[in-house]
């Protein structure tokens, strides 16, 4: 190696180490001064129900929800046909957040009339990259009171039936994790106890399982399904698990979600135990509907 | 003569960078989306920055998930629906002050540079005001960034309620780094 050569050489080399340490750059270390805190999931189903059941989200504080959903369907009887659909069951609701864990809300269905008020309650926040919190949990009690029951002219419903009062209490642990971006699923444990029977045979205690999950398409658009699976459904009439496949479509203060679905309940005690169709394409089994829910903050942040 | 050529090297191998570097730990970066429909506006306070007065050079880092909004509804739209930022959490900038004179009580210069959000990188020129203080500087300003420029999807029916340019104002107090 001749003298020219390692000058080169070293020329070179002290350009390259000079460059080096220009680009060892302010951004990398930048990224070193980021301080270590918790960063939780948001936007894990985005909406406070995946479709039929409740998700695990809950809005911050002082956000109150206005919601109006709706199940259309046809009756199996040919003989009266209307425009669009036979039948619709309309539920009107409000949801407030008391605190940014805990929201209250509550709602009337017309067609099945039955009034129902829930409490829910975020225990567990799902945390990104670590082991701490791995999902997240939310505990969830609702109530429901059906004013007459469909049942009072059921051929198989106790006789003390008529115009007695009924109430459900629904109690669930939702478990739900954002597995990445665009999917999350989630759990739903659910025990459910009537005050007392309606139906002969009428377990007063039920349970049930929950699967929800969501897919994310882009940034506004995700497909929802949910399904609970009944471990103990009434035996002396036939009732089908409830099924949900729907398209959510987020626009700004406004959430929408598109459903096909078998139920026509719209309070969980009676979705998940008292549904009596079973999800196909055919005229009485086949539901469509839309959940339509209003943001409305009645507290806003300050910007410091 | 190799004696200098290695002198140089190991003189910029150990040289200390940080004497000349200043760091804002809590800058401010805020920006504004102005509509007849709809005024978005949002606020970062935790927003990294770090002077070098020797080389002219200056970067920023921020968190997007650090932005706080008015309306909580809007800041899950905004990081989920919008910027991304599971996929692209930071935003970034760096790049040179032109003329930087670093014992100039107050200055006007031009900072050029490459911006860096949702994953896409821009070159751009920022006016800012630059004003030295005890022990350090204050640089503040503002520019305009063209949304689409930056692959930020807005649905139609949404269009209106987003502005087409988004204002940014920052402002960034630098202490000695440490």
């Amino acid at each position: 190696m001749n003298n020219s050569t390692s000058k080169y050489i070293f020329t070179f080399t002290f350009f390259f180490v000079t460059f080096l340490g220009f680009s060892q750059d302010l951004l990398s270390k930048l990224d070193k001064e980021y301080p270590e805190e918790p960063v939780y999931e948001i936007a894990t189903f985005k909406t406070t129900r995946i479709g039929l059941g409740h998700s695990i989200e809950v809005r911050k504080k002082g956000a109150l929800e206005i919601s109006l959903f709706n199940r259309f369907w046809n009756l199996e009887e040919k003989t009266k046909k209307r425009f669009i659909a036979d039948e619709v069951n309309l539920r009107f609701g409000l949801n407030y957040a008391i605190t940014d864990n805990f929201t209250v809300g509550g709602g009337y269905s017309n067609f099945d009339k039955i009034s129902d008020g829930f409490i829910k309650y975020k225990l567990l926040k799902q945390q990104k990259n670590a082991s701490k919190a791995p999902v997240s949990i939310v505990l969830f009690q609702a109530i429901s009171h059906r004013n007459k029951t469909e049942y009072e002219n059921n051929l198989y419903a106790p006789d003390d039936i008529v115009n007695s009062e009924v109430y459900s209490y629904a109690s669930q642990i939702l478990i739900a994790k954002k597995f990445s971006p665009n999917f999350s699923a989630q759990l739903s444990p659910t025990y459910i106890n009537h005050s007392k029977p309606f139906l002969n045979d009428q377990p007063l205690s039920q349970f049930a399982i929950g699967l929800g999950a969501r897919y994310k398409v882009n940034g506004h658009i995700s497909l929802v399904s949910e399904y609970y699976y009944n471990t103990n459904p009434v035996k002396s009439v036939s009732t089908y698990d409830p099924f949900m496949f729907g398209i959510n479509w987020e626009l700004s203060h406004l959430l929408l979600q598109f459903q096909f679905t078998n139920t026509r309940h719209l309070a969980e005690s009676a979705f998940i135990t008292q549904t009596q169709n079973k999800f196909n394409f055919e005229d009485g089994n086949f539901h469509f509907g839309f959940n339509a829910i209003f943001v409305l903050h009645t507290n806003k942040n300050k910007l410091k | 003569m190799n004696k200098l050529y290695i002198y140089l090297l190991f003189s910029s191998l150990f040289v200390n960078d940080t004497d000349n570097q200043f760091i804002a730990r809590q800058g401010q970066i805020s920006f504004f989306s102005y509509t007849s429909v709809e005024n978005i506006e949002a606020k970062n306070n935790q927003v990294l920055s770090i002077l070098d007065v020797e080389k002219n050079e200056i970067a920023i880092s921020m968190l997007m998930r650090a932005f706080t909004f008015k309306k909580d509804l809007m800041y899950e739209h905004f990081n989920e629906s919008y910027i991304e930022s599971d996929v692209f959490p930071k935003a970034t900038f760096k790049g040179k002050i032109i003329e930087f004179e670093k014992n100039k009580k107050s200055q006007i210069k031009i900072i050029k540079g490459e911006i860096t959000i949702h994953g896409i990188s821009k070159e751009i020129d920022i006016k800012t005001t630059i004003d030295k203080t005890k022990n350090g500087y204050i640089i503040e300003g503002e520019v305009d960034l063209v949304v689409k420029d930056f692959n930020i999807k807005i649905p139609p029916i949404l269009s209106k309620n987003i502005a087409k340019v988004v204002s940014v104002k920052f402002n960034f107090q630098y202490y000695p780094y440490e």
